[in-house]
């Protein structure tokens, strides 16, 4: 048998499988969101309407630009604050020390937990009469005493954010440690020798090594925040209002609520796109040799 | 003479006191570092710790804020009782959950090993497409497969979630068997093959022995993705084939969230996932950054 036969007979239910659970929904998708389709009134597919789908997001409908708007907004809190925060944890577990491995087991916990199941945690726990977190903040604050933090749009999107940051931070902690690790330590110790502070040496030495796993993890965060959506179903419903409609919920919202699934396909290919272009530059950060 | 050695006692002296305000600033950086350790492991456990508390409320105890209560174990009888269908919501868990792995891991094995040993046209473009497909977001793939599981009556089946979750779960997979099969030395297959095994028989009896601590935590990575998945379960399921991740919704009365019934079924459904989490430890960023790190 030759190598090539060999690794086709390999290949080939990976490839089945690949191709039926993603390729094939990814070309529906795309066929659907050219025509009109809704569950509530025909299950088969309704007449061709050309780009009519893509032009009522982006030019008619009003919520669209809104829910946009919401995701930029959740995108880039969501990222910064996790890679700042994991990289806080990272230095700070890098090196042994006693209560170290302890915080770096624990931490490993929220990982574990289904962002479902977090969600509705935080909704507990931000309720303003008996939540643990709302009567925690109030003890602390007590200006912050009676916030319902769940109907005001800023602040539901600061939990939904804290939520998703409490989940990921731990896991992109740990990649962020890899990437320290392989720093050789001479370059750090030949800065220190040289008089530089703790601060000169984290910022003209040990960052610039570390940029390229820094950006790597920076474009996967994106991505990942771009998909969240277990968490808003069950901590905010996407509410108050649309405040914390995301592009994937809002999509989600269309499809399985107004049955209007012609609509829904455009608005989760626009998102498909989205993740594409983030995707490439993973690709090219990730294997560049 | 006395001008030289007053001229050095006063260097000493500038010495000492540079020295014990250098040795006060890294004890004074020590102890914050211990107290930002100690902050940080507060708010990973606060949430945790809370949730598990309130397992163990009584549904009076729920309502109030403290942490001094009459511990009690009723939760976790009351969620087995049969209005809730707990019961079964765990079964479809661990159907769904361990037939995904079971179909997964051989055609990953098989896809790893042909990705990291045999040289075949397109091999980079090709193993780039699968990890690819990682980042087509769930909504996407939802639309399409809903559409087409009503027409074909697989609404609500375990078929139904098996289909889209071996969609979630096979690049992870194929990603950190590959890592692991590429950390094999080549002679003992070399030497298999000089002694004219079939290629087959060398996968079979080498390299997948060789792999299994891949393979394993593979599985373990699939197994929790499955588990913890929630859109698909949300979206494809009715009543029948409901996962526990998707249950836990369904505590809501009259009065609101049952948050001690819910409590109670996030322990139940996490402490599996803490306990395999742990078991992996070692290999948490090498299997799910695909490739961030190499």
């Amino acid at each position: 048998m030759t190598q090539r036969r060999f690794a086709a007979i390999l290949l080939a239910p990976a490839f089945l499988l690949v191709a039926f659970t993603t390729v094939y929904p990814m070309v529906t998708s795309l066929w659907t969101s050219l025509h009109v389709l809704n569950l509530a009134k025909s299950v088969q597919l309704g007449a061709f309407v050309g780009l009519e789908n893509y032009q009522e997001a982006f030019v008619h409908d009003l919520e669209f630009w809104g829910v946009m708007r919401v995701t930029a907004v959740f995108v880039v809190l969501d990222v910064s604050l996790t890679i700042l925060c994991a990289l806080g944890i990272a230095m700070l577990l890098l090196r042994a020390g006693f209560g170290k491995s302890i915080v770096r087991t624990l931490i490993i916990l929220p990982f574990a937990m289904s962002p479902a199941l977090i969600g509705i945690s935080w909704r507990f726990m931000l309720n303003p009469d008996y939540g643990a977190f709302a009567r925690t903040i109030a003890a602390i604050f007590p200006a912050m005493r009676n916030v319902d933090y769940l109907a005001s749009p800023t602040l539901s999107m600061m939990a939904l954010v804290s939520a998703d940051v409490w989940h990921w931070a731990p896991y992109f902690a740990f990649m962020l440690m890899g990437g320290l690790a392989a720093i050789p330590p001479e370059t750090q110790e030949a800065a220190r020798i040289d008089g530089a502070s703790n601060w000169r040496v984290f910022r003209d030495v040990t960052l610039p090594q570390l940029a390229p796993v820094l950006i790597v993890a920076i474009i996967l965060k994106s991505v990942f925040a771009l998909k969240v959506f277990d968490s808003i179903v069950t901590m905010t419903a996407g509410g108050p209002g649309h405040s914390t409609t995301t592009l994937g919920f809002f999509a989600y919202h269309i499809g399985f609520r107004n049955y209007d699934f012609g609509y829904a396909a455009a608005v989760a290919y626009i998102l498909t796109g989205i993740l594409f272009l983030l995707s490439l530059s993973y690709m090219r950060f990730a294997f560049r040799k | 003479m006395t001008v030289i050695a007053h001229q050095a006692s006063v260097a000493a002296a500038a010495a000492i006191r540079r020295r014990t305000s250098r040795q006060r600033k890294r004890a004074f950086l020590r102890v914050a570092e211990q107290l930002v350790l100690v902050l940080l492991a507060v708010i990973i456990l606060f949430p945790i710790v809370w949730m598990v508390m309130t397992a163990f409320k009584s549904p009076r105890d729920v309502y109030v804020y403290t942490m001094w209560f009459q511990p009690t174990l009723e939760n976790f009888s009351e969620v087995f009782n049969p209005r809730w269908r707990i019961r079964e919501k765990i079964i479809n868990s661990i159907v769904i959950s361990v037939t995904t792995v079971i179909i997964a891991m051989p055609i990953a094995v098989f896809a790893a090993y042909a990705f990291s040993r045999l040289a075949f046209p397109m091999k980079r473009a090709m193993f780039q497409w699968i990890l690819l497909t990682q980042f087509i977001p769930a909504v996407t793939i939802v639309l399409p497969f809903y559409v087409m599981f009503r027409q074909l009556g697989l609404l609500d089946t375990y078929a139904a979630l098996i289909i889209v979750d071996l969609a979630i779960v096979l690049p992870y997979a194929i990603w950190t068997i590959k890592g692991f099969i590429d950390a094999i030395p080549l002679e003992t297959e070399e030497a298999a093959i000089v002694d004219g095994a079939g290629r087959f028989r060398v996968l079979w009896d080498i390299v997948v022995p060789m792999a299994r601590p891949g393979i394993l935590t593979a599985a373990i990575f699939c197994f929790i993705i499955t588990w913890n998945e929630f859109l698909f379960g949300y979206l494809l399921s009715r009543q029948n084939v409901v996962p526990l991740s998707v249950g836990i919704v369904g505590f809501v009365l009259e009065r609101g969230p049952v948050w001690e019934l819910i409590a109670a079924t996030g322990i139940i459904i996490t402490i599996p996932m803490f306990f395999f989490a742990m078991m992996i430890q070692r290999h948490f960023t090498k299997g799910m950054n695909l490739g961030a790190v190499r």
